[in-house]
């Protein structure tokens, strides 16, 4: 079975130095992964990396077994399988309704689908009847979820959260812990990052640990290892 | 002192009277500066995003460029269209001097830094997440580079408002490439000059209170919009 | 209401393109109607005489005149780029030259009038009672009184030059004021220094109470000053529309528009004459 990602040798630097150093790792499809690790330990680098939205220093990364090439046109068509939320993502101008959209429109999702699809992505983020509301306008979490809407009602391959839960309250980590969990079982790989230890036991996944840029421990094979 | 007032009173007078020299001087003045203006952002605003939002080598040269172009005088970017369509210019063939087009070439080049610049400014000011974002959903680079420009569209169409003001209200171009033909490429800034040149303070007042009105007319129209489209 | 605010959104562009699209005065490479360029000095376009002679020419040739009024020196430039098709200025040496230099062809005298001195009414250089013009700019020399020149090669700057020639003077020093202005703006300048100018007659009689000069010096042949029409040499500008050109030159020097010249009145007062005498 080939791996969703592997990484070989991957080096990202900024500057002289280097903030991800990982010599071998592989993420098997399915499930949900954590990634853990302090501020500034390279979680957000990764993430940006398996979302194709920047490029590593050295090193080969594949995805499906296909290598990545990193021009413009391969890049293109591997982002429309992955999608990632940031920490505290940007809503575009317009409604609500228009950002979750936006990306539907872009595959080509003609009118009448693309309308259910964005009605149940936000039934599923707690946020029916907000389709006419500005984006602008929203409370933090109200955005948060927003975003969280836009990203699912793309049905990405693989959905990578920064941070899902930081800066949320109780009981909207519980509709998103419920949301991420449901993720699997439509065929979308979560992968999430996380530097709360408390959360780690709760997704109930693999655990990749970083650190200083470096993978310390992977567990919860075979879905994820460190060759 | 009398002076002053007397200006002001034959200023009133005119703009009641709605004199059709004046009213074709405000529509050459306006369509020039509209022409000018949409003909320049076709190249200006990509050229704003793209300094303003890629790192290339050379960057810093192109942006220290537009900077320098903004503050060339009039004059001389008068005296160059004037040496490329002279007749004894290269483009002297096409018989564009001391024509509105004329003057619309040097608006386009007067305007266009303006509005890359402050297009480029706008562009580096936005929010760094957009482009990702866009990215992430699914837009390769030229859906996501629209997708940022209409995000910062209201820096976009400040830049133009400025880019717009400035053909309104320059003189040296109009004035040599147009020639101040009477009824033909007389515009509001160079009938005020003629006004002035002839002693006739009152009408070069009251043509200055015009455009003065227009530009503000102009400003308002889009302020109002711009506060319409803002959260 | 989002419908409206969506329409309201669309004004200002629709503005910018109606005002390109509305089609007067604005982006006409090729007019309809020929066009004769006329490159003049400010004197006949500013005093409104181009206003009354041209329209009965633009009716029988069926074409419109483009004015554009600049001085002399600037007028022949153009005429030298064939950037005009016919010229009307006034500075025979210069109008000579161009013709020997093959710029121009078929070069008229239309019409005089004669350049004055103008100063503040207090007169402290007494110009009024010098015998002649040269003396007159000697008395300004001699008492540095502040004289402001046009500075700009246009017909009055070259016969400034001409007559501190003549006085045998090299203007120099802060009294001499060299502006590079039109001659109204020059006016204002000497009116508001309480000094000397240089002025064509049709522009001090249009400045008459817009100013505080006066004429103080005025007559004698040193100050006359004719106006000469040149068509610009098709056989070195091509383009240029040499046929108008002539039916301007003859209209102009013809019966009809001799008769308008010596019948237009500034103020009560005639500006420009046509036959060749002299003015007082």
């Amino acid at each position: 079975m080939t791996a969703l990602y592997a990484l070989e040798g991957i080096r990202k630097s900024r500057g002289p130095v280097f903030s991800l150093a990982i010599p071998a790792l592989e993420l098997m499809e399915g499930g949900i992964h954590a990634l853990s690790g302090a501020n500034g330990s390279g979680k957000s680098t990764l993430l940006s990396l398996l979302a194709f939205l920047d490029r590593p220093t050295e090193g080969r990364l594949r995805f499906a077994g296909e290598t990545v090439s990193w021009n413009t046109r391969s890049l293109a068509r591997l982002r429309r399988q992955v999608t990632l939320l940031h920490q505290s993502p940007w809503l575009f101008r317009g409604s609500v309704f228009e950002n979750v959209a936006w990306g539907l429109a872009l595959r080509g999702v003609n009118g009448g689908t693309r309308r259910t699809r964005v009605f149940e992505a936000l039934e599923a983020v707690g946020l029916s009847g907000f389709e006419k509301r500005d984006a602008q306008s929203l409370s933090g979490g109200e955005a948060q979820r927003t975003a969280m809407a836009r990203a699912i009602a793309l049905e990405p391959r693989v959905l990578l959260l920064d941070e899902p839960y930081s800066g949320v309250d109780r009981a909207a980590v519980e509709t998103a812990e419920s949301l991420i969990a449901s993720m699997p079982a439509r065929g979308t790989t979560v992968l999430l990052t996380t530097h709360d230890t408390a959360q780690l036991a709760r997704p109930g996944g693999n655990i990749i640990r970083l650190a200083e840029g470096k993978v310390v421990s992977a567990k919860g094979a075979p879905s994820c290892a460190v060759v | 002192m009398d002076f002053l007032t007397d200006s002001v009173r034959a200023a009133l007078v005119l703009i009641l009277a709605l004199d059709p020299d004046i009213a074709s001087a405000a529509l050459t003045s306006l369509q020039v500066a509209a022409c000018s203006i949409l003909l320049a952002a076709i190249p200006a605003i990509p050229v704003g995003l793209a300094v303003g939002l890629l790192d290339f080598p050379g960057r810093r040269a192109a942006v220290l460029a537009l900077n320098s172009l903004m503050a060339v005088p009039t004059v001389l970017v008068g005296l160059l269209v004037y040496m490329v369509i002279s007749r004894r210019g290269p483009l002297g063939g096409l018989d564009l001097l001391f024509t509105p087009s004329a003057i619309v070439l040097g608006g386009i080049l007067l305007a266009g830094p303006i509005v890359a610049t402050l297009v480029m400014n706008a562009a580096e000011g936005a929010d760094r997440r957009i482009i990702p974002t866009a990215m992430t959903l699914g837009a390769g680079p030229l859906r996501a580079g629209l997708k940022f420009a209409a995000e910062i569209r209201l820096g976009i169409v400040a830049a133009l408002v400025a880019g717009f003001g400035r053909v309104l209200s320059e003189v040296g171009v109009a004035m040599m490439l147009g020639g101040n033909i009477r009824g033909y490429t007389r515009t509001m800034t160079t009938a005020i000059a003629l006004e002035t040149g002839k002693g006739e303070f009152g009408t070069g007042v009251g043509l200055g209170l015009i455009l003065m009105t227009i530009a503000l007319l102009v400003n308002i129209l889009f302020n109002l919009v711009l506060q319409r489209s803002r959260p | 209401m989002e419908t409206i605010a969506r329409l309201l959104r669309l004004i200002p562009a629709a503005i910018l393109i109606g005002a390109t699209l509305a089609a007067p005065g604005g982006v006409r490479a090729a007019p309809p109607e020929a066009r004769l360029r006329l490159a003049t000095t400010t004197s006949t376009e500013n005093s409104g005489l181009l206003g009354v002679l041209l329209p009965p020419f633009e009716k029988k040739a069926g074409c419109r005149v483009d004015v554009i009024s600049v001085g002399t020196g600037k007028a022949l430039k153009l005429g030298e780029a064939g950037d005009v098709d016919v010229v009307l200025v006034h500075a025979r040496e210069l109008e000579d030259r161009f013709v020997a230099g093959g710029y121009g062809v078929n070069r008229r005298d239309v019409m005089y009038n004669a350049f004055v001195v103008l100063g503040p009414g207090e007169d402290p250089a007494k110009v009024a009672s010098s015998p002649d013009v040269s003396e007159a700019f000697r008395r300004i020399a001699g008492q540095e009184s502040p004289f402001v020149s046009r500075g700009d090669r246009s017909g009055t700057h070259l016969k400034e030059q001409e007559v501190w020639r003549s006085a045998k003077i090299v203007p120099k020093g802060g009294w001499y004021v060299e502006s590079g202005l039109g001659m109204g703006e020059a006016i204002t300048m000497a009116s508001e220094k309480r000094g000397y100018t240089l002025s064509d007659r049709a522009t001090a009689v249009a400045w008459r109470g817009k100013s505080r000069l006066a004429v103080l010096f005025q007559g004698g042949p040193g100050l006359r000053n004719p106006y000469g029409v040149i068509a610009v040499n098709p056989q070195r500008h091509p383009a240029v529309r040499h046929e108008l050109a002539l039916r301007l030159i003859d209209f102009l020097t013809g019966p009809e528009g001799q008769a308008i010249i010596a019948g237009f009145k500034a103020d009560g007062e005639q500006l420009f004459f046509t036959s060749p005498r002299r003015n007082h």
